[in-house]
């Protein structure tokens, strides 16, 4: 089924990206720059999920996560952080901020695609 | 450069594009830390940077960009969280690894050959600085980087105290059934604060065969009692599937830690290992539950491989640049609070164009000055009142002819900066070449000149460069001798100056070893034996072609490659060199180009019938010459008083061959004529039309290139008029006897 | 008869207690629940509903799950559950 997407990411590349891979799948996908970006972004969303890069200037993906998750209405939307580190230290430290899940980058478009419905519709 | 249709070939141009901004904010950053600065925000730029270029580098499978950016990565990471305090070797090691970085995002660009060995060499001193994490390094790049690699994981020692997966249980079971397994299910309460929903993954895990799952209600309370955030529910599963096991446990990725799980073959005697405390298995736990369990069937709507075949087709008839629908969505968010925060700290909105669009729209504005001035001539050949509406009308037009032009110009305009940075990679690869040691000083990179000049300057600057360091700068005992600090500096810094881009490289070196050069240039037969030269004439002759010789060339400047075509470069960009020279202080050469390549400002002149125009930024002011302004020095050779001052006269007619020289010049015309250095020349013509903008036609391969001409142009009657570079002239002329003249 | 207890469209995490609350206030009556609006359940909202049947069938009372879409019936399936047996209280 098409989800609603919100993908935060600093990188454009990275950005594109996202949106080439999950636009064409009918899914709607909803940009930020970074994570204060996104919170701006999120604002007046019902996002079925979201994806954030964890190393953004302003507010980094852990700033982000945490203030998404202080928000009564996010606080079990599903949020998949997007890494090239494949460390535990940062999965845990995703996961404590109350990330849902990691997807390691690079991905490949049906990867992503796939990541997605596993924690969403 | 790629196909349009393609999107893929979009983004990975859009990539490298990135790439080049993501350097210069490295480079910056870098730069800032060598001087001292510890703001934290500036290694986390540096850091990001890098980042960012191995996350797209990954997306392309751009392997050796991204594993080397890796590494470079976990190194300033160490430095981000103070593991590691970087000194002057690290900097310069980091300097390094940046600059190699830049040749790696070029050749992947390119598809060039990846200089592997240099990686190993930056990798294996990386190592060495910061005590190698190897077998980090070993594990990531084989688990997370082939390319286009594997999105989720199976991370398996990720997190902790999963024992390793016994594969017997799958050798030991019977092949030609399908597996059974039993799957014991109970999330923690953890498990909710992530987003993580247990309907998910008993979906998912349904999705993988036929499952029979069992809900387990023993722990759940009356409603009276009832923590409605606490997890009761515990879930037995049955799946027939043929899946291996750590398929099933792949499905339990992320809550691995915020679950207990059990994952048991049916046949097997042996649980398989659990990844907490395992549950009793419950056989009697559901005795009193009076309905048969639901059966998930094998589900095709579980979108669990969705079509990934339609991407790059469902994309292509968009166009690449069009801002797509669901970024519009985006924007539809308070846009004020937005716009405030983009004002204040994040980057400037910036539209991609495609370079041949901004050059089409040069060529036309181009064609509208010439049609302007075309059209203001028919006018004023109609005889119109100056004062008519016609005539004022073409006042505004001429005005806002002119904005347009200033403006489509300002597009190709780019701060000098990224060209720059290049230029202290050239510093310190060439001061480590000869042991020096060099600082590269920067002034004014954001003065903005023509993109096609600074393109075109990358080389002449790396020549001067290069020369500033190897030539130029003493070696460091004989800095020390002579009471300097031990570090050469050299000094790049670019300016406006009244219309013009003046840029400078200046050394604070021994300055130009006279007496050498003027050796040098006699035995090769440059300047005769006996000839007395001002110290000027001198080191001009540097630039001499074939000045430069084997002799002297080292490897780092060297290729035979001398100051005369640095010369010849700065002049087809329409632009002038000069060299000063200071002994035991320095060297400073002064570069001064047009802003822009495609208009001048020009005084259009007749001489002997021709048509000539002068660029009017050189034009000081017109004289008239009377009787006693003029004195003949010798024969042939007049100067003229000006203010008090001796000027140098030349005739223009004769100089460039139109005609014989005058009997008498009392009563002529003549143009001042000025230049950076501040010489200076009286040109004779025989008269003024006016002062105009003109479009440059370049003259480069398909006119001959006379002397003294530097261009050519369409004026407003459709008449092909040349345009002058004085300079040249003057120097075709009189050679020495022009600095003679100057001195008198 | 009560008014139906109309039920949001998720009924995950933040829902599960406002949901519980809701049906504490109803405890001792029948319970009408109208799931037509329910586009998601997950654990926790589930678990409030069958605690809560399995509260008032103790009482004498009953519930009743009605306009249940395909989509909300296939998640409670997949979970165990049938909108019947979730109004029982059992699996």
């Amino acid at each position: 089924m098409s989800l609603n997407i919100l993908a935060v990411d600093d990188s454009r590349t990275m950005r594109d990206m996202i949106r080439l891979a999950l636009v064409p799948v009918g899914f709607t996908v909803h940009l930020a720059d970074d994570g204060l970006h996104g919170l701006e972004v999120l604002d007046g969303l019902e996002p079925d999920v979201i994806i954030t890069d964890i190393n953004m200037p302003r507010m980094d993906g852990f700033g982000f996560i945490d203030a998404v998750r202080d928000q009564d209405d996010h606080r079990a939307t599903p949020i998949l952080v997007l890494t090239t580190e494949s460390s535990a230290e940062l999965k845990m430290r995703a996961r404590n901020a109350g990330a849902t899940g990691w997807i390691v980058k690079p991905f490949d478009p049906a990867k992503l695609v796939k990541a997605l419905q596993m924690v969403a519709g | 450069m790629s196909d349009a249709n393609d999107p893929m070939a979009e983004i990975r141009a859009s990539f490298f594009i990135e790439c080049e901004e993501l350097m210069e904010a490295m480079q910056d950053g870098l730069t800032t830390l060598d001087e001292g600065d510890d703001d934290p925000e500036t290694i986390n730029v540096v850091f990001r940077a890098v980042h960012s270029i191995k996350g797209g580098a990954g997306a392309f499978g751009l392997e050796a960009l991204v594993r080397f950016a890796h590494r470079y990565e976990t190194a300033l990471d160490d430095v981000r969280s103070n593991k590691f305090t970087p000194d002057a070797d690290a900097m310069r090691l980091f300097f390094s690894c940046a600059d190699h970085l830049s040749d790696l995002i070029r050749v992947c660009r390119d598809d060039d050959a990846i200089p592997d060995d240099r990686s190993a060499e930056l990798l294996a001193q990386l190592d060495t600085l910061l005590g190698g994490a190897a077998e980090e390094e070993e594990e990531v790049s084989a688990d997370d980087f082939e390319p286009m690699g594997v999105s989720i994981s199976l991370d398996l020692d990720g997190l902790g105290d999963l024992p390793p997966l016994d594969f017997d249980v799958d050798d030991a079971a019977p092949m030609d059934e399908t597996p059974c397994y039993h799957i014991r299910f109970k999330p923690e309460q953890e498990m909710f604060e992530t987003g993580n929903e247990p309907q998910m993954l008993l979906r998912n895990l349904a999705a993988l065969g036929e499952a029979t799952i069992e809900c387990d209600l023993r722990d759940l309370p009356p409603l009276e009692a009832l923590a409605a955030e606490t997890s009761y529910l515990s879930w037995d599963i049955t799946l027939i599937a043929d899946v291996d096991e750590a398929e099933i446990r792949e499905i339990f990725e992320f809550v691995d830690g915020l679950c207990e799980l059990s994952v048991r073959r049916a046949g097997s005697d042996t649980d398989a290992p659990a990844v907490t405390a395992p549950i009793e298995t419950s056989s009697d736990g559901f005795a009193d539950l009076p309905e048969p369990p639901a059966t998930v069937p094998d589900d095709p709507d579980v979108p669990v491989a969705a079509a990934p075949a339609p991407v790059a087709a469902a994309l292509a008839p968009s166009a690449p640049s069009a801002a797509p629908a669901p970024e519009e969505k985006t924007a539809r968010k308070p846009a004020p609070a937005k716009a405030a925060g983009a004002a204040a700290n994040g980057p400037k909105s910036v539209v991609r164009v495609d370079l041949e669009r901004i050059e089409r729209l040069v060529n036309l504005v181009g064609e509208l000055v010439i049609n302007q001035a075309m059209l203001s001539q028919s006018l004023e050949q109609a005889g119109l009142s100056p004062h008519s509406d016609a005539m004022n009308g073409l006042e505004e037009f001429q005005r806002l002819t002119r904005d347009i032009q200033d403006s489509v110009m300002m597009i190709r305009a780019q701060p000098v900066k990224s060209l720059f940075q290049r230029m202290s990679r050239i510093v310190r690869e060439s001061s480590a070449g000869v042991g020096k040691n060099v600082r590269l000083v920067t002034v004014g990179e954001g003065t903005e000149v023509d993109k096609t000049v600074i393109e075109r300057l990358a080389d002449p600057l790396t020549h001067m460069i290069r020369n500033a360091v190897d030539h130029g700068l003493e070696s460091t005992e004989d800095r020390r001798a002579a009471g300097k600090s031990a570090e050469g500096i050299v000094t790049l810094s670019a300016a406006h100056r009244s219309g013009r881009v003046i840029i400078e490289v200046s050394d604070d070196g021994a300055g130009i070893n006279r007496k050498r050069v003027l050796e040098i240039a006699t035995n090769k037969g440059l300047v005769p034996a006996d000839a007395s030269l001002t110290d000027s004439d001198i080191d001009n002759l540097l630039f001499a072609p074939g000045f430069s010789t084997a002799s002297e060339v080292s490897d780092l400047s060297g290729r035979g490659v001398g100051m005369d075509v640095v010369k010849t470069a700065i002049q087809s960009l329409g632009g002038r060199i000069t060299i000063t020279s200071e002994a035991g202080k320095g060297t400073k050469f002064s570069i001064s180009l047009p802003l822009t390549l495609a208009v001048l400002d020009g005084m259009v002149v007749n001489v002997a019938d021709e048509t000539l125009v002068v660029p009017l930024n050189v034009v000081v002011e017109t004289l008239s010459l009377g009787a006693a302004d003029v004195e003949m020095l010798r024969p042939g050779k007049y100067i003229v008083r000006v203010r008090g001052e001796f000027v140098p006269l030349f005739d223009l007619g004769v100089e460039l061959g139109y005609r014989e020289a005058r009997d008498s010049y009392v009563g002529a015309i003549v143009l001042l004529i000025a230049y950076e250095d501040g010489a200076r020349a009286a040109l004779i013509i025989d008269g003024i039309q006016d002062q105009r903008q003109v479009v440059i036609k370049g003259l480069d391969d398909s006119f001959f290139r006379a002397p003294g001409i530097a261009a050519a142009t369409i004026l407003g009657d459709g008449q092909i008029a040349l345009i002058l570079d004085p300079a040249d002239i003057i120097a075709e002329a009189s050679g020495a006897s022009r600095t003679e003249a100057l001195s008198a | 008869m009560n008014e139906p207890l109309v039920l949001q469209s998720k009924l995950d995490l933040p829902a599960a207690d406002p949901l519980a609350t809701a049906l504490k206030e109803r405890l001792g009556t029948d319970v009408t629940v109208d799931a037509g609006a329910v586009a998601s359940i997950g654990a926790l909202g589930l678990q409030v509903l069958i605690s809560a049947a399995a509260s008032l069938k103790a009482t004498g009372h009953r519930m009743t799950i009605i306009n249940a879409s395909d989509r909300l019936i296939e998640q409670m399936s997949q979970m165990g559950f049938t909108p019947e047996s979730i109004a029982e209280g059992t699996s």
